[in-house]
């Protein structure tokens, strides 16, 4: 594998392309979505029932497409949750989805939103083995 | 492949960045607990470069490199005077000033109708470059790891080169090196500033994947995964602390074998083979196995 990794001078260039196509790119910036997280612990410990609310300038957003995952702050990348993505809930801009964690402990939990407007949110929340509340920080 | 199986390959990769910028100086006969700091230090500056300044992804990341090795040339200078546990110590030391410092530091400035920048203990929000490009993860995970081909490919030509066998000389009997003429204090000061520009390499990418990034980030828990890794996959050869990433998150984690025990499991790993194979899985004599095999004419 070494040989290989020094001796691909296509892989080299290819790698070299990429980059340069990310040096040359610049950012823009939309409207932010909002969003409140609501989680509930369930009986099975670790597993939690999440209701979050998203709104984007001050109306809620619906048809959202949001996929789920979490990350623990104190040990970031050590944890790899399985992103589960949101149903919508009873009223607009409210989607639903089961969290099923490692431990408990602060966790911030990244909804990715897709669709209709993509933008990532980030909320960090304390779980318990069977409750769940919004982190004060 | 799947977003949780992205998910796994991508902190493969970007953990990597940390066992290596271990590996550097464990080559060297130095023991930091401290590379996460340099880790946090490319984190926060990349996030500015591209969050507060919109300065391009590589650019942004070629300052975290840059603060990252200048950051450990300020812990090493007056570290490196220190040897063997008191240099560990002393490291760790430094990684909690650091992140000390991250919490005391709040520099915001209004980007596009928000508040953008290090908000002490509430973190740094928005490092959104990567996202606000439309990168999707698989399209990032092929970022990282060409960055880590890159990486990996230069360790390993510098290792087959004169300087590798200087610094290996240097970790193995550093009096001797000395004797023969070798400038142990500089050529440490440069292995630690290399040291420091990996961990701030792999901070960069850490940031702009995560899209935030908070003190608590780079506690010792980051710190001591850092240098298992490299404990455990090898000291051999640059591919060694990859190993012992892919042991711990890709095995143990992805696996998901041991649940919450995983953390149990992974430290009586590590005991383990600190026991029966000091300088891990591949090590020296494993690795010059597969050299003196891969060259002998048949």
């Amino acid at each position: 594998m070494e040989a290989a990794l020094t001796r691909t001078p296509i892989a080299t260039v290819g790698i070299a392309a990429l980059l340069i196509a990310l040096a040359v790119a610049h950012p823009a910036h939309a409207q932010r979505a909002q969003a409140e997280l609501a989680c509930a612990g369930t009986i099975t410990v670790h597993v939690y029932d999440c209701t979050v609310r998203l709104s984007r300038g001050g109306r809620p957003l619906e048809g959202a497409r949001i996929v789920v995952g979490a990350d623990m702050p104190s040990m970031p990348l050590a944890h790899v949750v399985r992103p589960v993505t949101a149903t919508p809930g009873a009223i607009a801009g409210e989607y639903t989805f089961r969290l099923a964690l490692e431990m408990s402990g602060r966790w911030a939990v990244k909804l990715r939103v897709e669709a209709p407007v993509r933008d990532q949110l980030i909320v960090h929340y304390d779980f318990s083995e069977t409750a769940a509340s919004p982190a004060r920080r | 492949m799947d977003a949780y199986t992205v998910g796994v390959f991508t902190n493969i990769g970007l953990l990597s960045f940390l066992g290596l910028s271990a590996y550097v100086l464990l080559i060297t006969g130095e023991l930091s607990f401290g590379q996460q700091a340099f880790f946090g230090v490319g984190a926060y500056a990349a996030g500015v470069g591209t969050a507060m300044f919109g300065l391009p992804l590589v650019v942004a990341t070629a300052a975290a490199m840059a603060s990252g090795a200048l950051a450990a040339l300020v812990v090493g200078l007056p570290t490196l005077r220190l040897r063997g546990l008191y240099f560990a110590m002393a490291t760790l030391a430094a990684a909690e000033m650091f992140r000390i410092l991250f919490e005391l530091l709040h520099w915001q400035r209004d980007v596009g109708g928000e508040r953008v920048g290090p908000d002490g203990t509430q973190g740094f929000r928005g490092i959104r470059w990567v996202f606000e490009q439309g990168i999707e993860a698989a399209g990032f995970l092929i970022v990282v790891y060409g960055v880590l081909a890159l990486l990996v490919a230069a360790l390993v030509f510098v290792e087959r080169s004169r300087l590798g066998a200087t610094l290996r000389a240097v970790g193995e009997d550093p009096e001797q090196a000395a004797s023969l003429g070798i400038d142990i204090l500089r050529l440490k000061l440069g292995v630690v500033a290399a040291a420091g520009a990996v961990a701030g390499l792999g901070g960069a990418l850490y940031a702009h994947h995560t899209t935030y990034v908070e003190p608590r980030n780079f506690d010792i828990m980051l710190g001591v995964h850092g240098l298992a890794y490299a404990l455990i996959g090898g000291l051999g050869t640059a591919l060694g602390p990859l190993l012992g990433v892919v042991l711990d998150i890709g095995l143990l984690e992805g696996s998901r074998l041991f649940a919450g025990y995983r953390m149990i499991v992974f430290g009586g790993l590590v005991a383990l083979l600190l026991v029966i194979r000091p300088r891990g899985i591949l090590d020296e004599r494993i690795v010059h196995g597969w050299r003196h095999r891969a060259w002998r004419p048949r």
